[in-house]
């Protein structure tokens, strides 16, 4: 009797031991003996930014001895991913680096991130002053599911030297298609490296649109905003024209860049690239004594087309046990100038102005390039489009895949036009 | 023959119980990690699961879905039954290649053995896979080769003509596990075949046309099931080397599952697809068997 007994509590413990190995995480996330919380904090990025936020993180816990943050980063290739299957696991991060747009909607749809709204109103976020729009870019049905890190902006980054060799000025930002077109041409057969990196879709697509006077999706998020398929037929063939005449390269030299640090204007093979502001600085750190300008992007109307984005945001999961911790967290990001002093501009341009003040005394050259471009869009920028639906990643995984498609001539412009939007009226219509 | 009566009652009770506590971890580890996750994933490839949400109960309308409007995934099909059909030939005619040159190699056997085994351990790796992507990439190690000696460098991962084939030499570079069974194989084939034949007169050709392969068909058996199977189910290379690209030329079945599942947090198609792709293998794998019984011999058969 007694042995059977043994044998049975044996069976139990292995039973629980195997359980416990399946729920280890919460007590990963849990208290330690001496009452520090520790946090599970995730980002994606650069090396720089890694470098950095992992500083930001011992300035924090130095003022917050009974917090402990466990750090999770990775390239922003397979971030999501890694997200979508922790959440699956409810096994998300306390806080993570969230992206807005599509990614905060479909993480809103799924009610994985928590409501800030509490936090913020009992002040353990403080982001008093703070513009309303800014604020409003981490708000999905009335809940503040993110504080911006930053403000961003899409840029046109250009090599000065290669722009100035081909005789051109563009630091007043008023140019058109048709002149990004002549410049990048003129400045590859100038210089014999390309005039310009090939445009990413994902964003500079929507960019187009908008200065064109249209919206990518509708106002209600049901399907695409514009009604002209040759729009779309226009982008694909500006980038098939220039491709043609050697002034930008095709995916096959794009799918072997590795990183914003090995980009073409990084390595001087290209002398525009059209990416976000915040991308500044690693930009800058890796192009050696390359100047690089910024300004704004090509087009008759880019008032119009041009907006100021949330770079990225803060969230905290809905799952986490410490929200008050996490909290506490961002509201030192937002608020603790050492935090930009260490990372400068890299996620944005901090988004209380008190903090831009303090530090406009003893910014880095590339921060103040950052810090006046930004002012720059601020005069000449419309609202964004926040209208995004939660397919839309898919939905943007399409388009750059049509583009693609396109770009080896597998597709006509016009074949990928319509193919687009045959495929964005099937994911819709699931 | 004096049959022994099974032993008494005595005791069994407890001992089958001792056994099941013995076996208790493999049980439950076997039901909880392999049996539930199947079934689960057969109950929700019947669902719109979207990872947090709640399943809803849609019935075959993911596997409409799949056959009837995704074009993708009959492009991740494609690709698949082309690698998978190019790939695991290469790599069984080089495995068994190797093994014969080895069976013949006397001293330092075990050394060469090691050295050819090594790609199958670290092959399937991450690193493995990104060493591949600096190989190949424009200014990789194999376009500096060319260069050096005159001949046009080509971009092996840029262009949708050309990547599948590099994750079809790194599929076949990793030949040693196959390569270890065919030794083995090799190994087993009685000495005294050969020298009877060649006493009748036989060259190591037709030697090995008619004993050496005829001999041989139940582990070439063995290894184009366990070969076809994998090849069906490779992830690593298209994740790493080209990420499914350029223009999903090289978007495999378990690649393209994945997207869905972990990037579109599609998991009741991902699920659907998953059992689409079981039902496949096992179809395969019963051609193969069923056609085994034409070309596999086993010696007691030929009694």
């Amino acid at each position: 009797m007694i042995k059977k007994f043994l044998i049975f509590s044996l069976m139990a413990v292995m039973l629980a031991s195997v359980l416990a190995a399946c729920s280890g995480s919460e007590e990963a996330s849990g208290e330690d003996e001496e009452g520090v919380t520790t946090l599970r904090m995730t980002w994606w990025g650069s090396q720089s930014r890694h470098d950095q936020t992992q500083e930001i993180i011992k300035a924090f816990e130095e003022e917050n001895p009974d917090i402990k943050i466990e750090s999770e980063f990775t390239g922003f290739d397979g971030y999501f991913e890694k997200m979508a299957a922790q959440a699956s696991g409810n096994n998300l991060p306390d806080i993570m680096q969230q992206n807005f747009g599509e990614y905060l909607n479909q993480y809103a749809d799924k009610e994985l991130l928590a409501d800030l709204t509490p936090l913020v109103e009992d002040g353990t976020i403080d982001v008093e002053g703070v513009s309303e729009t800014i604020m409003e870019s981490g708000k999905k049905d009335g809940k503040l599911l993110g504080i911006p890190t930053g403000t961003n902006a899409l840029t046109a980054f250009y090599n000065k030297d290669m722009v100035e060799a081909a005789g051109l000025d563009l630091s007043d930002g008023e140019w058109t298609w048709e002149e990004y077109e002549e410049y990048a041409t003129a400045i590859s057969e100038e210089t014999g490296e390309y005039g310009a990196r090939l445009m990413e879709p994902k964003n500079l697509f929507e960019y187009y649109l908008r200065e064109k006077g249209e919206k990518l999706f509708n106002e209600d998020g049901t399907g695409l905003g514009y009604e002209d398929d040759q729009l779309l037929v226009d982008y694909f063939e500006r980038n098939l024209a220039l491709e043609e005449k050697g002034a930008v390269p095709n995916y096959d030299t794009i799918q072997q860049i590795k990183g914003v640090e090995d980009e073409l204007i990084v390595r001087g093979e290209a002398a525009f690239d059209f990416r976000w502001s915040n991308q500044a600085t690693a930009l800058d750190s890796s192009a050696g004594g390359k100047p690089i300008g910024m300004t704004l992007l090509p087009g008759e109307n880019n008032d119009q087309g041009m907006y100021l984005k949330p770079a990225m945001l803060w969230s905290v999961s809905e799952s986490s046990e410490h929200k008050e911790e996490a909290a506490r967290f961002i509201d030192f990001f937002v608020n603790n100038v050492k935090v930009y002093e260490i990372g400068g501009s890299d996620r944005g341009v901090p988004i209380k102005e008190e903090i831009r003040e303090e530090l406009s005394a003893d910014l880095s050259e590339t921060d103040k390039k950052v810090f006046e471009y930004i002012e720059m869009v601020t005069e000449h920028s419309s609202p964004i489009d926040s209208n995004f639906p939660p397919e839309s990643s898919e939905i943007l995984g399409e388009l750059q895949k049509i583009d693609e498609l396109v770009m080896y001539g597998e597709l006509s412009a016009e074949e990928g036009a319509e193919q687009f939007r045959s495929t964005v009226e099937r994911v819709m219509a699931r | 023959m004096k049959v022994t009566p099974p032993n008494k009652k005595l005791n069994t009770g407890n001992k089958n119980v001792t056994g099941y506590a013995f076996i208790s971890p493999f049980l439950i580890g076997f039901f909880s990690l392999t049996i539930f996750p199947i079934l689960y994933s057969l109950y929700l490839s019947f669902t719109d699961f979207d990872m947090m949400g709640t399943p809803n109960w849609i019935g075959l309308e993911n596997y409409t879905r799949m056959f009837t409007s995704d074009p993708t995934f009959w492009k991740s099909m494609k690709v698949t039954f082309f690698y998978a059909g190019v790939a695991v030939p290469i790599r069984l005619v080089f495995a068994l290649l190797v093994a014969l040159a080895l069976n013949k190699v006397v001293e330092m056997v075990g050394l060469y053995r090691t050295l050819l085994y090594l790609p199958s351990v670290v092959g399937g790796s991450i690193a493995v896979s990104i060493m591949w992507r600096q190989l190949f990439g424009n200014d990789g190690a194999f376009n500096s080769i060319l260069a050096a000696i005159g001949l046009p460098t080509h971009s092996w991962l840029g262009d949708p003509g050309t990547a599948i084939w590099t994750l079809i030499v790194l599929y076949g570079w990793q030949f040693g596990s196959s390569m270890l069974i065919f030794l083995a194989g090799l190994r087993n084939i009685p000495k005294t075949f050969y020298e009877a034949s060649s006493v009748d007169g036989a060259g190591p050709i037709r030697q090995f046309f008619i004993i050496t392969i005829p001999l041989l068909t139940p582990v070439i058996l063995f290894n184009t099931i366990m070969q076809v199977i994998q090849g069906f189910m490779a992830f690593t290379p298209s994740f790493v080397v080209t990420n499914g690209g350029p223009v999903n030329s090289t978007l495999l079945y378990v690649l393209y599952m994945y997207q869905r599942a972990f990037e579109y947090f599609d998991m009741g198609y991902a699920s659907a697809m998953a059992w689409v792709m079981l039902v496949i293998i096992a179809i395969f794998t019963a051609l193969i068997f069923k056609s085994s019984e034409h070309w596999v011999h086993y010696e007691s058969d030929t009694k």
